[in-house]
């Protein structure tokens, strides 16, 4: 949780690159610049919070493209575009497909840094689902097959007579079972394990 | 042939008995005979003269009548020589029996060969035989019955020729035939040849008249067959139709052409209607015409003209026609209502104008498209190095506030703002040395020899586009302090533009006026007028940059050549020419040195 944040910039204008980067860590911050999409793709991604500065024009793969590219590989950095010759049309589209900001050139400092701030603090937080999440996952994975079955029987309001009737079972073995289970999850209540399972089935995979 | 139960083949013919045998002519001589009975005779020839004249279709009939009555014989007739069996004819090979009187009778349409019979050997010999049981040499005559005991034949003769015989018979000895019947026979004989001619002329007379009678009733046919098929087309009211004089009168019209012209049948009647009239002034040299086509030819092509309605009101039609045969005073015509031709035309042309204009407004979008691009293209350009230079100035105002700017950061910072300033005003040069090529050389010129050199470059777009030059330049006008190249540039401007303006014209002249001359103000002035399309609404608006009209323009002339004009002093302005057209003037302040 405490690796440093990355801005990585694509633009192919050397100067405005260069700038684009003073501009940035002016104010702190770590910056990778790219003139093309491609070296960034081949590039592998940090561990850390990171955004992305794009310029729409780009060489090769457009600045809209690359942001299709990124999606079909399931990256979900935060993008902030900048552009010469910014049109409507073509921020909507942008924005849509989840860009942070559409900033036309040249723009205030301020409003470039600021979108930075939210595209990192989203990505912070996009990241610490996902750590949560994975977490959870991990835990739910540790527990013994009949301990996973006990569980989910738990989450759906079965009480503990129930569940032994349906698995044939005695009530202080599920009652064991229970104990243990909630011991693995990190869970302080029932309450607690059917929060921590909703953000398991809802990241997908079970 | 007609073929009757007495008619008999020349094969069936074979001679038995000589002709001498059967013959006893010379006897009539020798034989005792009765007197004659002259009152008898004329009576029975004024009876025969009246019934040529009365019936000639039965003459024959009662020339045989007579001569049974006159000779007291059984069976009396006669033969005429045919080729058809009926129609009588010197050239025959057949004698055709049309009449028979007495016992015989019965035997009408009969007869004997030419060369094998008695009525042969009659014509040959050429003189009247008498036979006695001719059957004996003649078998065909055998089954005639009764048979013939004495037959007494006169031929009988047309123009020398011998044309048939006329006949006596008895079938017993009752009596014989004698002198007096040899005489009697002989006059009778003459009769038959007056009435054969008679008759002969009454049938060619018949056939005159009917052959008269049928070419009279083709005539009439023809004649009600055209004028039924001329009424139908004049009633069918699908074209006009009229009846005129050369006065200028209508005399008569179908309602086709009433309802054209919107008049009535008493309009029609009380002579209201006149041609003269219905003409608009302006189509009478075209009528003109028609009536001397009509003097020369009889007929005037059809031609497209205009009439008035009744209210005033003009209908377009084709008209075509002729003058009748006759005094050559009167004459037909057929109208045709143009209306919806015309309306159809116009609406295509509609049709047409409103698609050139789509694509005049398509061509100026897709025009403006570029010139936006171009536009983004520019600020692109500009903005790159903006943003650098904006970035590096914040990043060291940032830094700054902090009290965290090491020197070299800066000088760094500092160079690169100088080089993305030294960029952005190197694209602003590229634009202007783009829009302004050269740099301007002021001279003293008269402005006269640069519109001669611009019209010399000029000159084949003039005559591709088939625009005719009109010159008038004022000699020894002052000179103006200008660049060579950019009032060349201007006036090439103006003169293409007033080119490209005539080419919408197809119906009338392009004509390209040029005129220099000094205002009242002194200044030199230059017109250039063309009677193209005109500026319209369009107005000023022609200055504006990029606003244009051609489908190739950059929109960027007229407000260049105005900016060039006011960069000397003088001014440029657009007005409307007549009767249509556009004038383009501008002025130059006259050097200060000038010669004048």
């Amino acid at each position: 949780m405490t690796h440093a944040s990355v801005v990585f910039v694509v633009d192919d204008d050397p100067s405005v690159r260069s700038s684009l980067k003073f501009l940035m860590s002016s104010v702190g911050l770590q910056v990778e610049s790219f003139d093309s999409a491609d070296p960034l793709l081949q590039r592998k991604l940090p561990d850390a919070p990171s955004c992305l500065v794009l310029d729409v024009r780009l060489r090769g793969l457009s600045g809209l493209d690359f942001q299709r590219e990124l999606a079909a590989r399931n990256c979900h950095m935060p993008i902030i575009f900048i552009t010469g010759h910014g049109d409507i049309p073509m921020s909507v589209r942008a924005m849509k497909a989840g860009a942070v900001e559409f900033l036309t050139k040249p723009f205030r400092d301020q409003d470039l840094l600021d979108a930075i701030r939210i595209a990192l603090d989203k990505d912070r937080e996009r990241r610490e689902r996902e750590k949560e999440v994975s977490d959870l996952r991990d835990r739910f994975n540790s527990l013994t097959p009949r301990e996973q079955k006990v569980i989910s029987m738990v989450v759906s309001g079965m009480l503990n007579k129930q569940i032994a009737d349906q698995l044939g079972t005695a009530e202080n073995t599920v009652k064991v079972h229970r104990s243990r289970a909630m011991e693995k999850m990190h869970a302080q209540s029932v309450a607690d394990l059917v929060k921590m399972i909703e953000k398991v089935e809802s990241s997908g995979e079970p | 042939m007609a073929q009757t139960e007495n008619d008999f083949t020349l094969e069936a013919s074979i001679p038995t008995a000589s002709l001498e045998s059967i013959l006893c002519t010379e006897e009539l001589q020798r034989r005792p005979s009765r007197g004659p009975d002259y009152e008898k005779e004329n009576h029975a020839f004024v009876k025969l003269v009246s019934g040529l004249a009365d019936s000639p279709s039965t003459i024959f009939q009662t020339l045989a009548e007579t001569i049974q009555d006159i000779t007291q014989c059984d069976s009396a007739g006669l033969s005429l020589l045919t080729r058809d069996g009926k129609t009588p004819d010197v050239c025959g090979q057949r004698f055709y029996w049309p009449a028979i009187a007495g016992m015989w009778n019965p035997h009408v349409g009969g007869g004997t060969p030419r060369n094998f019979g008695p009525c042969g050997d009659v014509l040959d010999q050429n003189r009247t035989l008498l036979f006695r049981h001719f059957e004996r040499r003649y078998p065909y005559l055998m089954p005639v019955i009764p048979a013939a005991e004495e037959c007494l034949l006169v031929p009988f003769y047309v123009a020398g020729k011998a044309v048939g015989t006329i006949w006596a018979i008895m079938h017993s000895g009752r009596r014989k035939f004698d002198a007096e019947d040899d005489r009697v026979m002989a006059s009778l004989g003459k009769f038959a040849s007056s009435a054969y001619q008679a008759l002969a002329h009454i049938e060619d007379l018949k056939i005159q008249v009917a052959e008269r009678e049928k070419a009279e009733a083709e005539v009439r046919e023809l004649a009600s067959g055209l004028e039924a098929k001329i009424r139908r087309l004049v009633e069918a009211n699908v074209v006009g139709i009229v009846m005129w004089n050369l006065e200028g009168a209508i005399t008569e019209a179908n309602d086709a052409f009433l309802r054209m012209v919107q008049f009535d049948r008493k309009d029609l009647a009380s002579g209201r209607v006149r041609w003269t009239d219905l003409t608009p002034v302006e189509w009478r040299g075209r009528d003109e015409r028609a009536l001397a086509d009509l003097n020369a030819s009889g007929i005037f092509q059809p031609f497209e003209k205009e009439y008035f309605r009744k209210d005033g009101s003009r209908v377009p039609v084709l008209l075509g026609g002729a003058l009748f045969e006759g005094d050559g005073n009167e004459g037909v015509a057929f109208v045709l209502d143009l209306t919806e031709q015309k309306r159809a035309q116009e609406m295509l042309q509609e049709a047409q104008q409103t698609l050139y204009t789509t694509q005049g407004e398509l061509a100026q979008v897709s025009r403006l498209t570029t010139m936006g691009e171009l536009a983004a293209s520019i600020a692109h350009e500009v903005n790159q190095p903006l943003t650098a230079v904006t970035n590096n100035a914040n990043a060291c105002l940032r830094l700054l506030a902090r009290h965290n700017l090491d020197p070299e950061v800066l000088r760094r910072a500092l160079e690169e703002i100088v080089a993305d300033g030294t960029r952005a005003s190197a694209v602003i040069a590229r634009i202007r040395a783009f829009m302004k090529k050269t740099p301007a050389e002021k001279k003293e010129l008269d402005i006269n020899d640069v519109i001669q050199e611009v019209l010399a470059l000029a000159r084949r777009e003039l005559s591709e586009n088939r625009v005719l030059l009109e010159l008038q330049l004022t000699k020894a006008l002052p000179h103006v302090l200008a660049d060579r190249v950019q009032l060349q540039q201007v006036l090439l401007n103006l003169i293409m533009n007033a080119v490209e303006a005539m080419t919408a014209v197809t119906d009338g002249r392009r004509m390209l006026s040029v005129q220099s001359q000094v205002d009242e103000s002194g200044d030199v002035m230059v017109m250039v007028r063309d009677s193209g399309t005109g500026l319209g609404s369009e107005g000023d608006r022609v200055f504006n940059p990029f606003f244009t009209t051609k489908s190739n323009g950059m929109g960027m002339g007229l407000p260049i050549s105005r900016s060039l004009i006011e960069g000397y002093g003088g001014r440029l302005w657009a007005s409307s020419n007549s009767p249509h057209g556009a004038v383009f003037s501008f002025t130059l302040p006259i050097a200060a040195e000038s010669p004048s």
